[in-house]
């Protein structure tokens, strides 16, 4: 071969387009996705579309969800907190005057106080039991933001004035 | 190239704005009742959110739309759409993990497979789809084609996100600005703070879309230029 043929065209060619390579690594693509969003959705939607019950809800279907590890949610009665050495223990109310009382294991989360809404992951002691045994207590916070007002003077009925 | 004077303010305007955000949510704003000093995080994670899923998404979906549209079909709608995907993975990655960090001390779990949650995990998997089918395919038209096709299929996923706290039971708290009835749950110098931190994300975005964009174009440009420069030297080896 001869180098010092600077005729040589090295005018850049574009490579000749494969499309049924490009096909094939479209669907490798879509494979992979659709096999991660099956994985996504599996762990999930289909599994916790609705990810609680609520206590007027769990108490409705008492006798079909029995022992069965559920979420339940539930604000928590004013009073009722009773710290342990190993968790909680606690009142839920619902909406309809229903009430459960909890028992949880596990330390809970950093705001859980009184008067808030949290889900607590358990199973009812038995069949007929209002007892929650819970291994996990979750905060569910309100979509509300309200300005704590340290400074303001407390009413001597609790009130903030 | 000459800049506009918008083009001019953008960064600094942003760079404001967010040092703003951040003096207003740190130091001027009260804490939350219930949530306490953990609300300042309310001034990260919704507009990251807001971000990733309307603007960014948005603009990747509406420029794809504008590429298979006939009439404004162009290779910069395509390079738009792509820019704007790439910055939206970011933004969605920052939305999962300001979320989880916001989560752990309220809920009390890292993670929750919770509606909110899961669709916004599959739609950081449709946009990374996304930027994986662009690069399986070599042909610029093809690859413009069915990546703005998937884009458009892909943004079906955005409403689902946004009204999944009303149409599902979720551990995520529903919408505090954006609500059914348009109440804005959030009062006083906290609200003020949530918009002005809304404003300087969405600046953001625009600023590292257009340093993304302008990244592209000179990468192609370049790309011609190196291989220009590479066949003239080799012709001059070849003199020799």
């Amino acid at each position: 071969m001869d180098h010092a043929d600077s005729s040589l065209d090295l005018t850049p060619v574009a490579p000749p387009v494969s499309k049924s390579r490009g096909r094939r690594r479209s669907i490798g693509v879509l494979v992979v996705l659709v096999l991660a969003i099956l994985l996504l959705l599996s762990q999930g939607i289909l599994h916790s579309l609705n990810y609680f019950e609520t206590v007027d809800q769990a108490l409705a279907q008492r006798t079909v969800l029995g022992t069965k590890v559920i979420r339940l949610e539930g604000v928590v009665q004013r009073g009722s907190i009773d710290r342990t050495s190993n968790g909680a223990s606690f009142t839920l109310d619902g909406s309809k005057d229903h009430k459960v009382f909890v028992d949880a294991h596990g330390s809970p989360p950093q705001l859980f106080q009184a008067n808030i809404p949290v889900v607590v992951v358990g199973h009812f002691a038995s069949r007929s039991s209002l007892k929650f045994d819970g291994t996990q207590i979750m905060v569910k916070h309100t979509a509300t933001y309200i300005a704590a007002h340290p400074t303001r003077v407390k009413a001597p009925n609790g009130t903030s004035r | 190239m000459m800049k506009t004077l918008s083009q001019r303010l953008l960064g600094p305007v942003t760079l404001v704005l967010l040092a703003l955000t951040f003096w207003l949510g740190l130091w001027i704003t009260p804490p939350d009742k219930v949530q306490g000093n953990l609300v300042r995080l309310v001034y990260v994670h919704p507009a990251v959110a807001w971000v990733a899923l309307y603007v960014s998404f948005g603009t990747a979906t509406i420029a794809s739309a504008l590429y298979l549209w006939k009439r404004t079909r162009s290779m910069v709608m395509d390079r738009i759409a792509h820019c704007a995907m790439e910055v939206s993975v970011v933004f969605i990655v920052l939305t999962l993990i300001t979320g989880s960090i916001w989560g752990r001390p309220t809920w009390g779990v890292w993670w929750a497979w919770d509606a909110r949650l899961t669709t916004t995990a599959i739609l950081g998997v449709l946009a990374l789809g996304y930027l994986a089918l662009r690069r399986a395919n070599d042909d610029p038209a093809l690859r413009a084609r069915r990546s703005a096709v998937f884009a458009i299929l892909s943004a079906i996923n955005v409403p689902i996100i946004h009204f999944s706290v009303q149409w599902w039971k979720t551990l995520h708290q529903g919408a505090t600005v954006f609500t059914s009835n348009r109440t804005l749950l959030i009062h006083g110098s906290m609200a003020w703070t949530l918009l002005i931190s809304f404003i300087a994300f969405t600046m953001l975005f625009f600023w590292l879309l257009r340093a993304r964009y302008r990244l592209e174009v000179a990468r192609e440009l370049h790309g011609h230029a190196t291989l220009d420069e590479a066949l003239a030297q080799r012709r001059s080896e070849g003199a020799f």
